[in-house]
């Protein structure tokens, strides 16, 4: 479905937001960009959608080239941009149908669909109220709503679940998983790692423009590491199995490698009744790709 | 041909939506210019002879056009730029032209009252008797596209804050210093000049020709002045909507 290649932009300014990255999306995919804020998650979607030009590289959408024709490119992507979308004046069951009306979906479609949607993210109780009074989350699920109302083949999402709360947030991934099963294919930006983790196909980590891992978050995050979370007060002496350890107050983080698990479990056993062993996550293992955060980030 | 009609109605019920608490204010806002531009500039003169009379209630609904297109305009679409509206509305799959059309056609259903009431007025107050030319729809349908075609283009191509000071000079300027409500006669020299490429003075001409058919036949040089005017601001427009980082 959507194809890219060596697709390089640089800002007028000098900020080179994407270096060279190769990107696969097929229908019913839903693919997860994971990155730092500047990591050019958004400038890589603006490129599709036709609101930012490449510098070099090739985007393919459908067997055709959007970059030359951003007419089609916005009759086939729907997006949901990552500022709030605009909703002065309106209210939330306005601005999904009309959304939904001018991307070409019929009068009693949309206002059928732009029902469900609001049902289906618990925002019924405001759906006539005027949009711009709403909290911050209820106004990202509209704008979620415009993109899905009347979804194009491809569905963009940059920061989908930002402000929006744990409850509303499990309903939002479900229909995340229902536009993918309808056959859309869904590429979206989120720093929601841990619950990206358990809905995304497939992962593409995202550092200084360019792509550092892909693959399905399992994959990714099953290196040959484990975890050892311990309740231990003043226990400060690691055994020899131990990788890695961090201290936060009476808890104790222990990396070790999966072949020593017995070994942990074992010495956990003798210390607290407190404890967990659990495989790293995607979050641990997109910590350990972006160099732990602790670089500075200067492009957009 | 027809996605783009069907665009164009839904752009304009979603603009009207979005706006429908601040159109009426706009609408009573401008009428009452027009109204007050043929009352209000009466009082500066002790005495009103037939030809300022023509002036002022030739004037006042260009001056509401002006006020529409120059003003107001400009304002809610730096406004839009400011809320994320713009940069939304061209990831919506519908053409740029619609776009334009729809805003423009907003904006001239905005202005229409106004300018229908400012010349009723007009005739009441100074017992006048014009001489509706047909001309009147083209010429009025011109002079609000270029203002509101220029409104745009600066609107669009400048930052939110220095499009609200430039509008705000724009009015003034038309307002006190363009032969608009007087003729150009009165204005010295080198700014008499000015006026022959700014488009002001061709605006207040078109509307006034078209409305009171001068035995020496309508002027085709406004027209021209106007039409070039209504271009680049149309291309400005255009190419900064479509423009991409």
């Amino acid at each position: 479905m959507l194809h890219i290649e060596s697709l390089t932009k640089v800002y007028r300014r000098g900020v080179r937001a994407n270096d060279g990255i190769d990107l696969d999306v097929r229908a019913g995919q839903v693919v997860g960009l994971l990155g730092h804020n500047g990591a050019g998650k958004t400038t890589l979607l603006g490129q599709v959608v036709g609101l930012i030009r490449p510098t070099a590289g090739r985007i393919t959408l459908l067997g055709r080239d959007p970059v030359g024709d951003p007419a089609y490119a916005r009759r086939v992507c729907s997006f949901q941009p990552q500022a709030q979308a605009p909703l002065t004046g309106v209210t939330p069951r306005q601005a999904i149908a009309m959304v939904g009306r001018i991307r070409g979906g019929s009068r009693v479609d949309i206002d059928r669909r732009t029902a469900d949607l609001l049902a289906a993210l618990d925002i019924e109780k405001w759906a006539d109220s005027p949009a711009e009074r709403l909290s911050g989350g209820v106004r990202r699920l509209i704008a979620f709503g415009m993109a899905a109302v009347a979804p194009g083949r491809l569905v963009m999402l940059d920061e989908p679940t930002n402000d929006v709360d744990p409850v509303r947030r499990r309903l939002l991934w479900t229909r995340i998983r229902a536009l993918a099963a309808d056959g859309h294919a869904v590429v979206l930006v989120t720093h929601n790692i841990s619950e990206a983790e358990r809905t995304i196909d497939h992962v593409v980590v995202l550092d200084d423009g360019r792509v550092v891992a892909a693959g399905s978050p399992t994959t990714l995050a099953a290196g040959s590491e484990m975890k050892l979370e311990i309740t231990a007060p003043g226990e400060d002496s690691l055994p020899r199995w131990a990788r890695a350890a961090r201290r936060q107050g009476d808890r104790l983080t222990v990396t070790l490698a999966k072949a020593d698990a017995g070994l942990a479990v074992d010495w956990a056993r003798s210390r607290s009744s407190t404890f967990s062993l659990q495989p790293t996550s995607l979050e641990d293992a997109y910590v350990g790709l972006t160099g732990g955060g602790s670089r500075a980030h200067l492009a957009a | 041909m027809r996605t783009w009609l069907r665009s164009y109605l839904l752009l304009i019920r979603w603009t009207a939506l979005r706006l429908r608490f601040v159109l009426p204010l706009v609408l009573i806002v401008q009428t009452f210019l027009a109204v007050g531009v043929v009352i209000g500039f009466a009082y500066l003169m002790p005495s009103v002879d037939p030809a300022t009379a023509l002036y002022l209630s030739t004037g006042a609904p260009t001056l509401g056009l002006i006020t529409i297109g120059m003003v107001m305009a400009p304002q809610l679409v730096a406004q839009s730029k400011t809320e994320g509206t713009f940069t939304y509305n061209r990831t919506l799959p519908v053409p740029r032209t619609a776009v334009l059309a729809a805003d423009l056609t907003t904006w001239l259903g905005t202005g229409a009252p106004g300018l229908v009431l400012g010349l009723l007025t007009a005739t009441l107050r100074f017992d006048l008797h014009l001489r509706v030319s047909p001309l009147v729809v083209p010429a009025i349908l011109l002079v609000a596209l270029t203002t509101t075609t220029v409104g745009f283009a600066i609107a669009y191509a400048a930052p939110p804050a220095v499009t609200s000071l430039v509008s705000q000079a724009l009015v003034f300027i038309a307002l006190m210093f363009s032969p608009v409500t007087f003729p150009a006669e009165r204005l010295p020299g080198w700014l008499e000049d000015v006026h022959q490429a700014l488009p002001f003075q061709s605006m207040a001409q078109v509307v006034r020709e078209a409305l009171t058919s001068p035995p020496g036949g309508i002027s085709a040089l406004p027209y021209a002045v106007l039409a070039a005017w209504s271009t680049a601001g149309l291309v400005i427009t255009l190419r900064v909507m479509t423009r991409r980082e």
